[in-house]
């Protein structure tokens, strides 16, 4: 019983991570259709701009939020603006493989200028570990949880509650009728993939006082976040959310039943069952229209 | 005039390929090139580059000394930065710069890629740091390797384990639940089928095997597994990252096995112990290339090794890697300037008559060209971490420190 407690509780920790780098994911995914190969990247820099921060300032990691969340809000706008949009009427393919090559860059600036080292943000009392009774998980984890509900459902309500969300859900339905509405299609695009990238940089700042960034980092959580953005059906983030968290309790079974050999065998087994029987996804709704553009 | 542009171009590169050629030729006099061929750039640079440093001391003391049959080294630098431009550079030392040798070049993958085109082009290749199973059992007659390899991380791991850690135990080896863990590549794969193999020769009882990929972010049910078999013993293989986060899930879950035996690079370093916390990893062994806190009379030469990277790099040895390195090219430069010549065949003639005991150089390691052109005096070392530092435990005669068990 016990065994069986652990389990949850660490599948339900590990999902609620994989929803929060996949998050802003989705969201490009779904309303700039765009897919954002560089989405790890902007993490690993996130983290990297973690480390940096809160060694040279000495001030506890969640701090450097403050700084960090705006500065890739603007970094998206900027990829958005100058990468992206440029390439709109160019077939899919080369967006991308603009955002694939934006990846190899970001990593290998990285390696560049700090080599391929790992760097450890200091943990600031954030692997303190909780006893459950039946299990026990680190300070940092629940905060992630937490971090992870309030920000699906922060995203949720800015999305459903407020003009530039319906703004920006129009421009995902249909992007020519949103235009002839008299929505600013390119500026939603900007300002979505800046909100996608904040999100990570949320995500980059929570993770980083668990685990060490090098230069590769973004590559070990982006794929996964993949198949929980197709799951969760794209642009759905209450979706994205439940499919981060199944996948977190599929990771946790399997890797202690079947051998952690398998667990890639498993997720990436649920995905292709996915794509074959359900490709909108296990809570996207068939949106007819969303491809019109 | 486009076919003039081209026949204009053509003439001109042939021109300039015609002076390169005879400045090399003539400045080939009484100098002998070789080729270092490592990853100096890229993910694997760090560490590449480390190993180079040990070859280019090599070389200085080599030259200091008189050089090879009296002419002097020139080492010409190859970055592998993946299997590709291994090959690439591999070719551009052989048929441009007309290198005599190719060391390298510390990653396992690359070394099997590169040294593929020396063998077919007859060049002699010595792998000096790259610890794959497939480096020399390739039958390639021209490629040899003076390191340790994968075979002795665990042949040192099962015999520290048998003849060490579980008499300080106090327990019978055979009695101890043994769980073997390791990253899902070639490197940890072949680790860990050798381990296999020499725990079943000991009569040992293994409860568990498992491999997970390098990149994974999350152990605990590694961890998990671990405890609910009771396991005793838990010998890992890995990389950083993953040392990292078992050794920390371990923890954090109150796991508290008899020992941790960790293999090669992750366990070795200095900034794991850090990541992980100097409290955590005390006592965790590891299996490794020889580094320095090793008893001197075991390994002579140590020393002024470390002064003379101090002196030349402005900084501490980062690794094991350099002295490794350093240790089989010393010898094989040795042994090439009591040869008769810079002929492929001269210069495998004069590696295998290289006969140097074990504990005669400044890794502690013997040389000898055994079968499949592999040193058959190499072994890797036991170490275990101790009030913050790694300190040689096994063998005996190396040791520098006893063991610690937590009983």
């Amino acid at each position: 019983m016990e065994l069986i407690f652990s389990l949850i509780v660490n599948g339900l920790m590990l999902g609620s991570l994989y929803a929060m780098v996949s998050v802003g994911l989705t969201l490009i995914f779904g309303i700039t259709k765009v897919i954002n190969f560089a989405h790890g990247e902007f993490m690993m820099i996130g983290m990297m701009l973690t480390y940096i921060i809160t060694t040279y300032l000495g001030i506890h990691p969640y701090l450097t939020l403050v700084f960090i969340v705006p500065l890739l809000f603007v970094l998206g706008i900027l990829v958005q603006k100058y990468l992206i949009e440029p390439l709109r009427n160019s077939d899919e393919h080369v967006q991308i493989f603009a955002t694939v090559g934006l990846s190899i860059a970001m990593i290998n600036l990285v390696l560049m200028i700090a080599g391929s080292d790992n760097f450890n943000t200091p943990s600031s009392g954030m692997r303190h570990t909780l006893d459950l009774g039946l299990a026990t998980v680190l300070t940092g984890q629940v905060v992630i949880m937490l971090c992870s509900i309030f920000m699906v459902g922060g995203l949720h309500l800015f999305l459903t509650r407020t003009q530039m969300g319906r703004a920006i859900r129009a421009t995902a339905q249909n992007r020519n009728a949103a235009q002839l509405m008299g929505i600013n299609v390119s500026r939603i695009n900007m300002v979505t993939f800046g909100i996608g990238i904040a999100c990570v940089g949320i995500a980059a700042v929570l993770l980083s006082p668990l685990y060490p960034v090098n230069a590769q980092t973004g590559q070990s959580f982006v794929l996964i976040a993949f198949v929980i953005v197709v799951m969760g059906g794209l642009g759905s983030i209450t979706g994205a959310f439940f499919a981060a968290l199944i996948i977190g309790l599929v990771d946790s079974f399997t890797g202690f039943y079947l051998g952690s050999s398998l667990k890639g065998v498993a997720v990436f087994g649920i995905f292709l069952m996915i794509l074959i029987f359900r490709p909108s996804g296990l809570f996207g709704k068939a949106r007819k229209l969303a491809h019109v553009s | 005039m486009k076919y003039n542009h081209k026949f204009r171009r053509t003439v001109i590169s042939s021109v300039v390929a015609t002076a390169l050629l005879g400045g090399v030729s003539a400045s080939a006099f009484a100098e002998v090139k070789f080729g270092a061929l490592y990853p100096l750039s890229g993910g694997l640079a760090l560490l590449g580059e480390e190993s180079y440093r040990g070859l280019e001391l090599a070389v200085e003391q080599i030259n200091a000394n008189g050089g090879v049959q009296g002419e002097t080294v020139v080492l010409e630098i190859g970055d592998a930065v993946d299997n590709n431009q291994a090959i690439g550079e591999a070719r551009r030392l052989i048929s441009r710069e007309d290198v005599k040798a190719i060391f390298g070049t510390f990653a396992s993958s690359r070394s099997i890629a590169a040294s593929q085109v020396a063998e077919m082009s007859k060049v002699p290749y010595f792998e000096l740091g790259a610890v794959a199973d497939d480096v020399t059992e390739r039958g390639l007659s021209y490629v040899f390797r003076t390191n340790p390899t994968a075979y002795h991380m665990a042949e040192t791991i099962i015999d520290m384990l048998v003849d060490g850690i579980a008499p300080e135990l106090g327990v019978d080896p055979t009695e101890l639940r043994i769980g073997i863990i390791h990253e899902d590549s070639n490197y940890g794969s072949s680790v860990a089928k050798h381990q296999r193999a020499f725990a079943e020769e000991k009569g040992l009882n293994i409860v568990m095997e498992e491999h997970y990929p390098a990149s994974s972010v999350d152990m605990s049910s590694i961890v998990l597994s671990l405890q609910d078999k009771d396991v005793d013993v838990v010998l890992q293989t890995s990389y950083q990252d993953d040392s990292v986060l078992f050794l920390r899930q371990a923890n954090e879950r109150d796991y508290r096995p008899k020992a941790i035996i960790g293999g090669g690079g992750g366990y070795s370093m200095t900034p794991t112990a850090e990541a992980v916390g100097h409290d955590v990893i005390d006592g965790v062994y590891d299996a490794d290339f020889t580094q320095y806190n090793i008893n001197p009379e075991f390994a002579p030469g140590i020393e002024d090794f470390v002064a003379s990277y101090e002196e030349k790099y402005n900084e501490s040895p980062r690794s094991g890697h350099s002295l490794i390195n350093y240790t089989g090219a010393l010898g094989l430069l040795r042994a090439i300037d009591a040869g008769s010549g810079f002929s492929a065949d001269e210069i495998k003639e004069a590696v295998l008559a290289m006969d140097v005991p074990v504990g005669e150089t400044a890794a502690g390691i013997g040389l000898k060209i055994g079968e499949n052109n592999q040193n058959e005096r190499a072994s890797m070392m036991g170490m275990q971490w101790q009030d913050g530092e790694l300190v040689t435990v096994y063998p005996e005669e190396a040791s520098v420190a006893d063991m610690r068990t937590s009983q």
